[in-house]
């Protein structure tokens, strides 16, 4: 080993030191067996007992939630890229570094299928909570039945006899639907994969244009921010294809049926135990909606009526008034004195006259 | 020479400065107040159901005899346009004179299920652009779509030309099959009967699903490195959980209204093809003879610019203007350029046709 190389890792483990004794000042341990010259402890596990200090339930914890588990794949990618570093002296390869990469987003102790697999993990990451029953529930029916499918698959088609017939027939249904949905979920999972892969090639190809004097990269921010271009352009590429858009369809679809037949087995259910079912109260709910269309038209149509009748009413009392008006005159000329004393039966014409819209 | 020359100091300089604002993080985080939006004060003028019109009072009254009404998207709430103090584009049109009134079409539950596009446009819609013609007495308004409430407004200024002066489109869709839009592109052989039947209303969890994965690295996981930066700043803190908060606060979607904006808008592209019906009525873009004002992003991941722009060449008006702002779908109503320029924009296109 050169000695810049045993001065760079000298340097490291110092520097190594320092990132963990700045967390023990804010009472974050390192993990257990780490030792002074221990440089390859994971910077991660200090995130981990960051959020421990907020507890659960606070009410920023799922903030908490997401930027831990954010600024751990950060962290590692930075340690990674460190290791690396070791004896290089700015010469590694585009290629080398892109390994460092790849390296640093597989967190040890991480689901193993997403090896290699950012854009994977991302997605996993990103399920709402109220995806999760669901996508457990199949994650955990593609585990069973995973090994048995050609038994499984040949089970469904069987004929179906006697008093459940028709319960055998809506249970090898929802099974179908199952491992359709299995299938069609492996075939997204492996569009995913293959953009994570493209990822990384475009992040090769990028560090490449960097090896020219002047625009190295020299953070990790800034070989993060790379990445992540790399990765949106090679994931927008792949999602805009159209064999992605036949798969997320089927997908989403396959899924969709799962959903339905176990929404129609719950219903079964229901209906047995006297409880009404979602298909009764749709059919509430639609007539509600078609009562509350019928009553507004209803009210628009009368107070239209009723703005009809009011105007003609009113264009009714306005030519009486003018006939009045006019006739009043001619009936009974009166002295000039009587204009400005009108007689009683006058004035309630006058007082409409001056109302007049 | 390879790419990436990172020298040990600094690497840790980045790392240690991580820590320290993780650190800071942990105490800024535990003072933060509730987050709140809406800041410019309003009262409820008419309620149609779960549907609210509002409207705004600025500092002083309005300059102009016409109102403006604010038709925003079923998705998401109406509040990015009054987001907090600084970044209000209701509060810059109140201040330049506008009458700003805005339509909150409220949180659809289990009996919204069957509510329709033409129960939003013929009948929500319509009876407030009434309510204000009546109050107003005037005869039309002044109308400003956003987004998906940009395509509701250009149906609407269709189907009834004469209740409408001048029509202001922000960031809507009228080409909803141009090579970018990968929305579309992921539903065009979705079997949405099937989605809208099995889920009932769309929930809006899965809504914010979908719109993070078009961009999945860079909203779920850049953002929130991002975040780091921040976290011993309360005020940059708070903007960015008041904009987290609206991101994900959002309506689940009545059932009939998503299936059938998906299968005539989405899948059909009838909106700019020609042929789309909302309930008895018909919609042809040429009938659309108020003078139009269409302002799209040029960094709109949601809705590319190219959907925009196909406005131009299908619309009836003779008076047809466009505003291509350098930012994104969200930015152009909170970034401080968008304060600069978006509102001063509409008011004075609007003040040569009033």
């Amino acid at each position: 080993m050169s000695n810049s190389a045993q001065d760079w890792i000298n340097q490291w483990q110092a520097l190594s030191q320092r990132y963990w004794d700045g967390w023990k000042t804010q009472g974050v341990m390192p993990p257990a067996g780490f030792g002074k010259a221990d440089a390859n402890a994971p910077w991660q596990a200090g995130l981990d007992q960051w959020a421990q200090l907020f507890g659960k339930g606070n009410s920023q914890s799922d903030l908490v939630d997401r930027v831990t588990a954010n600024a751990k794949s950060y962290v590692a990618l930075m340690q990674s890229m460190l290791n690396t570093s070791v004896g290089q002296d700015g010469g590694g390869s585009a290629a080398a570094w892109t390994e460092a990469v790849r390296n640093g987003f597989n967190i040890p102790g991480m689901d193993a299928s997403l090896w290699n697999n950012p854009l994977g993990t991302n997605f996993r990451d990103m399920a709402g909570q109220g995806a999760k029953g669901f996508e457990q529930m199949m994650a955990e029916f593609g585990r069973g039945a995973g090994p048995f499918k050609q038994e499984m698959l040949a089970g469904l088609g069987m004929p179906a006899f006697g008093l459940a017939r028709e319960h055998q027939e809506r249970w090898q249904q929802l099974g179908s639907a199952m491992v359709e949905y299995q299938e069609q979920t492996n075939r997204y999972n492996t569009l995913i994969l293959k953009s994570s892969q493209q990822g990384f090639e475009r992040f090769q190809s990028k560090l490449a244009e960097r090896e020219e004097p002047g625009r190295q990269l020299d953070s990790v921010r800034a070989v993060y921010d790379l990445w992540i271009d790399a990765a949106e352009e090679a994931y927008a590429e792949i999602a805009l294809s159209d064999e992605f858009r036949t798969v997320y369809a089927a997908m989403v679809n396959a899924q969709m049926r799962v959903r339905s037949l176990m929404q129609t087995e719950v219903e079964q259910q229901t209906r047995q135990l006297g409880m009404p079912t979602r298909t009764e109260l749709k059919g509430v709910e639609k007539s509600v909606q078609e009562l509350r269309r019928h009553l507004k038209a209803s009210r628009e149509a009368s107070a239209a009526d009723m703005a009809g009748e009011i105007a003609a009413l009113r264009a009714e009392v306005d030519a009486l008034k003018q006939q009045v008006a006019q006739s009043a005159p001619a009936a009974a000329p009166r002295p000039a004195a009587a204009a400005v004393n009108p007689p009683e039966a006058a004035k309630p014409a006058a007082a409409a006259k001056k109302t007049k819209r | 020479m390879g790419p990436i020359r990172i020298e040990p100091q600094k690497a840790l300089d980045e790392a240690l400065k991580l820590q320290q604002k993780l650190s800071a993080g942990a105490q800024t985080l535990r003072s933060l107040d509730p987050v709140t939006f809406g800041v410019t004060p309003k009262e409820a003028v008419y309620k149609d159901d779960k549907v609210t019109l509002y409207r705004f009072r600025g500092e002083r009254p309005a300059t102009t005899k016409t109102p403006l009404l604010i038709c925003y998207a079923l998705v998401n709430t109406p509040y990015m346009v009054d987001l907090q103090d600084d970044r209000s584009m209701v509060k810059n049109l109140l201040a330049l004179g506008q009458d700003v009134y805005l339509i909150d079409w409220g949180y659809p539950d289990g009996s919204d299920k069957y509510l329709n596009l033409d129960d939003y446009i013929n009948g929500y819609l319509r009876r407030c652009v009434e309510f204000l013609r009546k109050s107003h007495s005037v005869d039309a308004i002044n109308l400003l779509g956003i987004c998906q409430g940009g395509a509701f407004s250009l149906c609407f200024s269709a189907i009834y030309p004469e209740k409408i002066k001048n029509l202001v489109t922000m960031v809507t869709p009228v080409d909803f099959h141009t090579p970018d839009n990968m929305l579309s592109h992921w539903v065009r052989e979705l079997d949405v009967d099937l989605f809208v039947d099995t889920l009932g209303n769309i929930p809006a969890d899965l809504m914010n699903y979908c719109y993070l994965t078009l961009k999945p690295m860079r909203l779920n996981q850049q953002k929130y490195i991002g975040l780091v930066d921040i976290l011993d700043n309360k005020t940059e803190l708070e903007n960015f959980l008041r904009m987290e908060k609206w991101i994900f606060d959002s309506p689940d979607q009545a059932g009939e209204a998503f299936r059938q904006f998906i299968k005539d808008f989405y899948q059909g592209n009838k909106l700019l093809k020609g042929g789309l019906q909302i309930g008895d009525k018909s919609v042809d873009l040429k009938n659309v003879r108020a003078p139009v004002l269409n302002i799209f992003a040029e960094q709109d991941h949601l809705v590319p610019p190219a959907a925009s722009r196909a406005l131009k060449d299908v619309v009836g008006s003779s008076d047809y203007s466009q505003i291509a702002f350098k930012g994104g779908h969200i930015g152009i109503y909170v970034s401080s350029r968008a304060q600069r320029e978006v509102p001063p924009a509409i008011h004075d296109w609007l003040a040569k046709r009033s």
